[in-house]
Order: C-alpha cells, then structure tokens, then sequence
C-alpha cells in the first residue's frame, strides 16, 4: 500500500533541489500552482510540461516515479474526463449514440484538465520528494512567520502539517498490518469479489482510526515528557539559512509563471 | 516435505526508488514436525522470511517451497488460501491485527474463512481461547476493551483456531510476563510433540526458546547465517556477537561446565532445572570418587 503512495515520502538522492531551502520550494510550488491555473492554452501547458520536466530530472529521481505520484487520483481523472466529454458541445462529432455524442471540443477540454491535474499532483510531489518532514515544517514555520501579527500561530500549524505527513505512512502501515492479517486468515483483498472487499474495508476503519488515536495519544504525551510546549521560546537545530540559489530557483519560477501567462494571454 | 527456501531474495519497493532489500539468496530447510527458532538482530530479515512462509509476501528472486505448494519469482503465485488455511501466521504485535466487533467474530474470522460450519468455529473459538489461557467470558468483548497482554494471547488464539499444520509466530512473548511467555512457549512445544504440528517461532529470547527447540536459524544481514541443531549452535555460539546477539546465558554456562567436565559429546542440558540436575550429578560423582580414593 505504501508502495503505491508516494506523497509524504524523502526520496534522498543529493540533488541540488534536495539541498535548496524549504521556504524556496514552498514558494515555487504555490508559484507552479498559479502556474497551472493560468496555462489557459495548449502551447502554455506545453512550456509548463518541458519546465516541470526538466525541474523533475534535476532531482535525480525517475520520472516513472512523479507519475506514480498521481496514479492514487486516476480514477478522478477519468470521471473529469467523462464529465468533460458530456458537458462540453462543439467542433466535430467524434461518437453519437441517440440524443448523446461527443464532441471533439468535449474530448479537448477533457485532456487539456486531465493533463493540467496530472501535472499539478505530480509535480507538487518533488516537495515532499526532496525535503525532510523536519525541512518542511521548519519551511512551513518560515513562511507563516508573517502571520503572526493577526493571530495565526506558525508553530502550531507547521506541527500540525509536520504530523500529518509522518502520520500518513504510519497509518497506511497500521491497515496493511491488518489487512495482512486478514489475508493471512483466509480473506485477501486481492481473491475477494467486490461486495467482500468493501466489508472488509469498512471492518479497517474502527481499528485503523483507534490506532491512529492511540498513537496521536502517545506522540503528544512523549513531546509534552520531553518539555515541548506550544510557543515556548525555542532555537533550532538546523536554522535554514537562504542562499543566492534560492532566490534563483525561485526567480525561474516567477520567470517561467510570466511566460506562461503571456502566452495563455495572446 | 517441509519448507524449503532455494536462492530466495526479497525486496521491498522492488520498483521505485525506495527499494530496500530485506534477504538474499537465502537458502534454508526446515523440517516438519519440529520446532525451529529463528534469531537474529533488528533490520536480519527475520520477519520477512516469515511472511513468505504463507504467500503474503512473495520472492522477488527464487523460490519458497511449502509443503506442497511452490512460491517462486516471476511466476503467477497459485491460489493461496490451501496455503494459508495450512500455514497459520502470526504477525509482529499481534495486538493491533484484531479488527472484528467482537472477540468471538474475530477467533471465528478464520475457521469461518476456511468452510467450517458457525458452530465448528465457534468450537474451535473457545478452544484456543482456552488454550491460551483467556475465559470465556471475553467473547462478547470488543478487541479494543481488552487489556494490552489479553489482546496479544487473543491475537495468537485467533490463528490457533484455524487448527493450521505449521505455526509461525513472530516474536509471539514480546510485551508478555515471564509466565505467560513461558507458559506460550510449552503450550506451542505441546502442539508440536503432541499433535506432530511444525513451529517456527522468531525470538529475540533465545534463552527462552532454547530448551524446547529442535533446530536454530540465525539470520544476520537478509542472509542465513547459521542454521542447525541446538547441539551445533552450542558449538559455533562464539560466533554470534558477529551476528549481532549475545551468547545466551544457558549455553555459556554450559560450554563452562563441558570445558570443565569434558561433556562436549553430550546434548546440552540448557535449562536452569535440567543444568542444576547434570551439576549435581556431576557434584556427587566427584563426591563418590573422593570417598573411593580416600
């Protein structure tokens, strides 16, 4: 299970984006997100595929594995797809069946969201792909830092994020231990017909969410033992230290987001 | 037949970057009807061997062959539930693989799985809870209300209700006292001369385990790095600080009292009960040559 999802998860292979600064990455990822929303055309979602591209090789991690990163959503793409295809009128009928067809401007306005999505989730991976749980909450701490002074605690929302990405493999491990256990008693997921297999599921969810408690329970009791408390003066082990390859990282990104727009524009 | 692992390696994310291979080219028999202990370090590989002994795991390279079933790489696995029906698997902490609404759903989970009428299982049910030394009176129980030590003892009982040939544990005694441990511990060595099942346990107590076991597996690094007769671990035991393990307490005092006594043909008494009785013989003996020499 933890296989197949990748989001949340270091994969450390010393690139030169692994060793950029959190709050660089944070803020080119909230960039390429514009990025997404603004690539209004074809050739802008062309330039934006060739730039995530090439961004997604400097980290020295296969491609295969940014793609993985979105196959959890394949079944959403398809019914955006679907939805597209029926919605959208215009250009040429490409399938009639009765009242209903499809249209080619349907089946374009489809591709173009499905391709736009599969960049967006894939893409935004290379975060957690190349930064620590403990870079990024330090980032996430970083970039709030201005917040403060209407009330927003960064230290409260960077641990809660902190938490929740090394929740997510704990917690996909504590189901597969139980379904392991269920496959080992006679009831594997794999050999069950359908209506079997959402009982199972359903039978997960009580003890996956007691343990998921359980260890939220533990967690907050060991880090209030070893003197944590919210908002404490506290120094840092690794203060994050921005460099002149940070502000460039990012000001490719700004570059690359003009360049998207411009075009999306004429 | 028994268990056979020829050139086995496995790997876990075999296809994305972060792979981790857990064995390689682990070859091993182990024989049927006996009790095998498997030891080794954290991180050996002791519990993904474990796994591949009922097809939960499968080799990423050769082949694992149980019983009569053949598991190997590459090769579309055959339907695996006459496996695991016959190959009962208990996992590390077992005590959070308890999943029904009750205690007796969960025991009658796997009887039930295998064809056995509701009123069999529910035979086999109390059986094994008995067995495991819990009253009935926890059946009715949600999991998740029973203590941390009842959970653990129902968790094994659970897999002794399916009535498998081969019982593997892993590192069943974790989070137990010392009587239930060993209370476990002749319960599984019963099941095994009595009723002629297979038991591999994995232990990080091989002091424990070592009166009752007939063959030791030390894994060390994904590979065997021993595997024989409790009377060939009492010989090579200078060995195992490389694998990461102390020498148990029982085989050093006995490799002493040998040393002393020249008994290395004997088989090893490496219980604290048997040990103080082959002391005192030993004693008397010298005892009896005093008074004849005097």
């Amino acid at each position: 299970m933890r296989e197949k999802l990748l989001i949340g998860r270091l994969i450390d292979t010393g690139s030169p984006v692994h060793a950029l600064d959190p709050r660089a990455k944070l803020t080119a990822m909230l960039l390429y997100a514009a990025m997404v929303v603004g690539a209004r055309s074809w050739p802008a979602l062309v330039v934006l595929t060739a730039f995530s591209f090439i961004v997604m090789a400097s980290t020295r991690i296969p491609l295969r594995t940014y793609l993985k990163a979105a196959k959890p959503l394949r079944v959403l793409m398809l019914f955006i797809l679907i939805v597209q295809c029926l919605a959208v009128k215009g250009g040429r009928v490409l399938v009639a069946a009765g009242s209903w067809h499809v249209d080619s401007a349907g089946l374009e306005a489809g591709a173009y969201a499905v391709a736009r999505m599969v960049l967006l989730v894939s893409f935004t991976a290379l975060l957690t792909f190349t930064t620590s749980p403990g870079q990024l909450n330090q980032g996430v701490e970083g970039m709030l830092r201005p917040f403060t002074r209407i009330g927003i605690s960064p230290e409260r929302l960077a641990l809660m994020t902190g938490i929740a990405l090394r929740f997510i493999p704990a917690i996909l491990d504590e189901a597969q231990t139980i379904m392991k256990a269920q496959a080992s008693r006679g009831a594997d997921l794999k050999e069950l017909p359908w209506k079997e297999k959402a009982r199972m599921l359903t039978a997960l969810l009580v003890p996956v969410t007691v343990g998921a408690f359980r260890r939220a329970e533990d967690l907050t009791a060991s880090m209030e033992s070893r003197g944590y408390r919210l908002g404490a003066p506290r120094t840092q082990y690794r203060p994050l230290i921005w460099s002149y390859r940070d502000t460039g990282f990012v000001a490719v990104f700004v570059l690359i987001c003009l360049i998207v727009v411009w075009i999306g524009w004429i | 037949m028994g268990i056979r692992f020829e050139h086995v390696s496995y790997t876990y994310d075999a296809r994305s970057p972060m792979r981790q291979t857990a064995l390689q080219d682990v070859n091993i028999r182990l024989a049927e009807g006996a009790l095998t202990g498997i030891a080794g370090s954290s991180g050996s590989g002791k519990s993904t061997l474990l796994q591949l002994l009922n097809g939960i795991l499968l080799p990423t390279e050769g082949t694992v062959k149980v019983l009569d079933l053949r598991l190997s790489a590459g090769e579309k696995p055959p339907k695996l539930a006459p496996l695991r029906r016959r190959v009962g698997l208990v996992f590390q902490f077992p005590e959070q693989q308890l999943f029904a609404r009750t205690l007796e759903e969960d025991l009658s989970f796997g009887p039930l799985n295998f064809g056995a009428s509701p009123e069999e299982a529910a035979h086999s049910a109390r059986k094994a809870l008995a067995a495991m030394g819990l009253g009935e009176s926890l059946l009715r129980r949600h999991p998740l209300q029973l203590s941390g030590g009842q959970r653990r003892k129902a968790a094994i009982a659970s897999v002794l209700a399916m009535g498998p040939d081969i019982l593997v544990l892993d590192e069943p005694g974790a989070t137990l006292d010392q009587v239930s441990r060993s209370e476990l511990i002749q319960l599984l060595h019963r099941l095994c001369r009595e009723e002629g099942k297979t038991v591999i346990i994995v232990t990080h107590r091989i002091d424990e385990l070592l009166p009752y076991a007939d063959r030791w597996v030390i894994m060390h690094e994904g590979r065997a790095a021993f595997q024989g007769t409790v009377r060939e671990l009492v010989d090579t035991a200078g060995k195992l600080p490389d694998y990461g393990l102390a020498v148990p307490e029982p085989i050093r005092w006995w490799r002493e009292l040998e040393a002393a006594y020249g008994l290395q043909a004997e088989e090893p008494c490496l219980s604290p009960a048997a040990l103080a009785e082959r002391i005192a013989q030993l004693v008397q003996t010298d005892a009896r040559k005093e008074q004849a020499y005097a």
